[in-house]
């Protein structure tokens, strides 16, 4: 395997971390639009870099925001520039390899999660989630799908909400009566 | 004495050992799993353990940390999937051993080198460290300024990817880390007049967002994919074999060390390197490398968990992080109101102590679990992705979530989640980012500092950096890192090596 090598025949190895995707002498679908974005971006906050306090001083709090931006202004054209020069890779698709279906679908589960996370409260919400994303993702039957999520969820809500004592938006159910009650019967029957 | 007693506070207190224990243990898994890496286990767990006392967080991550570079190799020699960054050199040659039915031999000696590299770095990490933080007190605010830059881009121009990408992504994580209200003068800086920006971008956020749901995302396009069983015998190898390495294996956990001291610089470029260290020394292999040499596997898992002794250091010195989850483990000791620096190495000795004791049982854990438990560990790794997937993608909203108890956290997280998703997709390392949010508060304060003793004037400022041994060096650095991306370097190589042939 080649080092410089950075994907299988699905141009992702499931190596982690900061293993970019990208190709040396080729451009992905959408990879010179991501570009320009970055530009543009990159001119947007060097503009309000810019408007903090100007060339005022070289110690004044916008120097270095304005450098950063800048700099990033810069390296983004170069992306840019270097990216329009190459040809495009033949055998992607930006619906197929970048924005399959299931990346946005998933994107739009993640945003409902976030909306309904404090009005339904933390275990509705994640059972829900689980639910629909096991059944989706799997293929597996509804009873299957519903147990394994359930189950998971179990584990994940002792191990952090008991263990953890993480605190998390209780919403419709009655979370905190329920440990208390947890508590009672734990306290009780050591006595 | 007191020294003493610090690195043996892990041992004299059971909790913390257990947390070690259990730290590693998930660490192995969370490393083997592909898709599971160690920098998202680590910055997921910094919100879950940050109402806790500081050495038990401390203990969980370490043994993650520890055990999570050591488990990538298990996938990469079993399945040809690098379960980590860091395990990318071992697949070349582990994998193919695999294939001829010493997988379990190959993991026995992985595991014995991991644990001998581990010792190695841990080793130096507590004979340096001291030393080094000595010699930082008498770095001035613009060594701190050029450190900050030369980590940022080391990891921008070694790790994979073109430099200018890497140059990108370390500026804009700068960028991130400068919004929100200016420390010193209190101005807004980067908030668009949004209220919500003004406490700035929870770093914790981007971190769980690059990390965790990129990732994650990503991994949604290759559900299917599933692990082929093979057959594991014999495990625990013989001395003999071990003798046998022990030189190379020195000659790689140097490398490994020292890569992973080098600010930005981690494991997995510390393997990289440690490989063709070894192609190059091994003149005669038994077996040639690619096809199953046993140097092939020595080399770069002595020198990935080399480098974790390695990290440490600037960052325990320096308060620069060696790598990606040393970046996160610096976010982790600031929330827990610790800043490290030569200053906590003075202040709170026991603290880098404790840490260094922490390791050395990591280690030992890694070592103890490495060597048993192989039957779970397969059962594991099987763990269909349908589920693995939207877990992550659960754990990373209560973790963001978990922090500040803010909705808006969890948005930002979703937010830099998808521009992470583009920025792998598009080969922009998401490192940089992450040392630049970490870094971004430093850089500026010590920029500032040090125009303001020089009196704002540029020309003393040069004139400092050039009268001064140590800024000029880490000036030089910087440029030759610039340099040796322009096309004005690759002729003058050109030149030197057919000088060099003749």
């Amino acid at each position: 395997m080649d080092p410089e090598f950075r994907g299988d025949q699905d141009h992702h190895d499931g190596t982690s971390d900061a293993t970019p995707g990208g190709y040396d002498a080729k451009r992905r679908p959408g990879e010179l639009g991501f570009a320009l974005f970055l530009s543009l971006a990159s001119a947007i906050l060097f503009y309000n870099a810019y408007a903090i306090s100007g060339f005022e001083a070289l110690s004044a709090p916008g120097s270095v925001p304005m450098a950063t931006t800048a700099v990033m202004l810069i390296s983004a054209l170069v992306v840019t520039w270097r990216t329009a020069r190459l040809p495009r890779v033949t055998v992607e698709t930006l619906r197929g390899d970048i924005l399959p279906m299931t990346v946005l679908i998933f994107a739009g589960f993640l945003v409902i999660f976030g909306l309904l996370l404090k009005p339904l409260g933390f275990l509705p919400t994640a059972a829900l989630f689980l639910i629909a994303a096991i059944r989706l993702l799997s293929g597996w039957g509804w009873p299957r799908s519903i147990l394994t999520a359930l189950g998971a969820l179990a584990v994940i809500w002792i191990v952090f909400r008991v263990i953890f004592t993480v605190l998390l938006p209780s919403g419709v159910v009655p979370e905190a009566e329920f440990i208390q009650l947890f508590r009672n019967l734990l306290s009780g029957g050591g006595s | 004495m007191d020294t003493l007693l610090a690195i043996l506070t892990v041992f004299t207190q059971p909790d913390l050992l257990l947390l070690v224990a259990i730290g590693t243990f998930a660490g192995i898994y969370i490393g083997a799993i592909p898709g599971l890496s160690v920098t998202m286990a680590v910055s997921i767990l910094i919100s879950f353990t940050f109402s806790w006392e500081v050495y038990p967080a401390i203990s969980l991550m370490v043994g993650i940390y520890m055990g999570g570079v050591y488990g990538g190799s298990r996938t990469a020699i079993l399945l040809n999937i690098p379960g980590a960054p860091s395990a990318i050199a071992t697949a070349l040659d582990g994998y193919p051993m695999a294939q001829r039915g010493e997988a379990g031999q190959a993991i026995g000696v992985t595991t014995v080198m991991s644990f001998f590299g581990g010792l190695i770095g841990i080793l130096v990490l507590a004979l340096a460290a001291p030393y080094v933080s000595v010699f930082a007190l008498k770095f001035q605010p613009r060594d701190y300024m050029l450190l900050a830059v030369l980590g940022i881009l080391l990891v921008g121009s070694l790790s994979s990817g073109s430099l200018v990408k890497g140059i990108f992504a370390g500026a804009l994580g700068l960028a991130i880390g400068a919004v929100g209200r200016d420390p010193l003068t209190f101005t807004e800086r980067l908030t668009f007049d949004l209220q919500l920006m003004e406490g700035g971008i929870s770093f914790i956020a981007v971190m769980i967002g690059m990390f965790g749901v990129s990732e994650a995302l990503l991994q949604l396009q290759n559900v299917n994919k599933t692990a082929i069983r093979q057959k594991i015998t014999k495990i625990v190898p013989s001395f003999g074999v071990i003798r046998k390495y022990l030189p190379l294996s020195l000659q790689t956990s140097t490398i490994g060390v020292i890569i992973g001291a080098l600010p930005g610089t981690g494991g997995d470029i510390a393997a990289l390197m440690a490989y063709d260290h070894a192609k190059r020394v091994t003149k005669n292999p038994k077996v040639p490398f690619g096809k199953g040499a046993m140097e092939g596997l020595v080399a770069p898992e002595t020198a990935n968990n080399a480098a974790v002794g390695g990290a440490f250091i600037p960052m325990m010195t320096l308060g620069i992080p060696g790598d990606a989850v040393t970046a996160i483990m610096i976010g982790a000791l600031f929330i827990h109101g610790l800043n490290p620096g030569p200053m906590l190495m003075i202040d709170q000795p026991d603290m880098f102590w404790f840490i260094v004791g922490a390791l050395f049982m990591a280690n030992i854990f890694m070592l103890i679990f490495g060597l048993t438990g192989i039957r779970i560990f397969t059962k594991i790794v099987e763990m269909p992705r349908a589920v693995i997937i939207p877990l992550i993608l659960l754990l990373s909203i209560v973790g963001a979530y978990a922090v500040n108890n803010s909705i808006s956290d969890v948005y930002w997280m979703l937010g830099f989640g998808v521009f992470g998703y583009f920025m792998r997709h598009y080969g922009y390392p998401l490192g940089p980012v992450i040392l630049g949010v970490i870094l971004s508060r430093l850089l500026d304060d010590n920029w500032r500092r040090a125009i303001i003793s020089d009196r704002e004037d540029l020309g003393r400022f040069f004139e400092g950096i050039l009268t001064s041994p140590l800024s000029f060096t880490l000036f030089a650095a910087v440029i030759l890192i610039f340099v040796s991306q322009t096309p004005l370097w690759t002729a003058l190589k050109i030149r030197l090596f057919r000088k060099a042939s003749q």
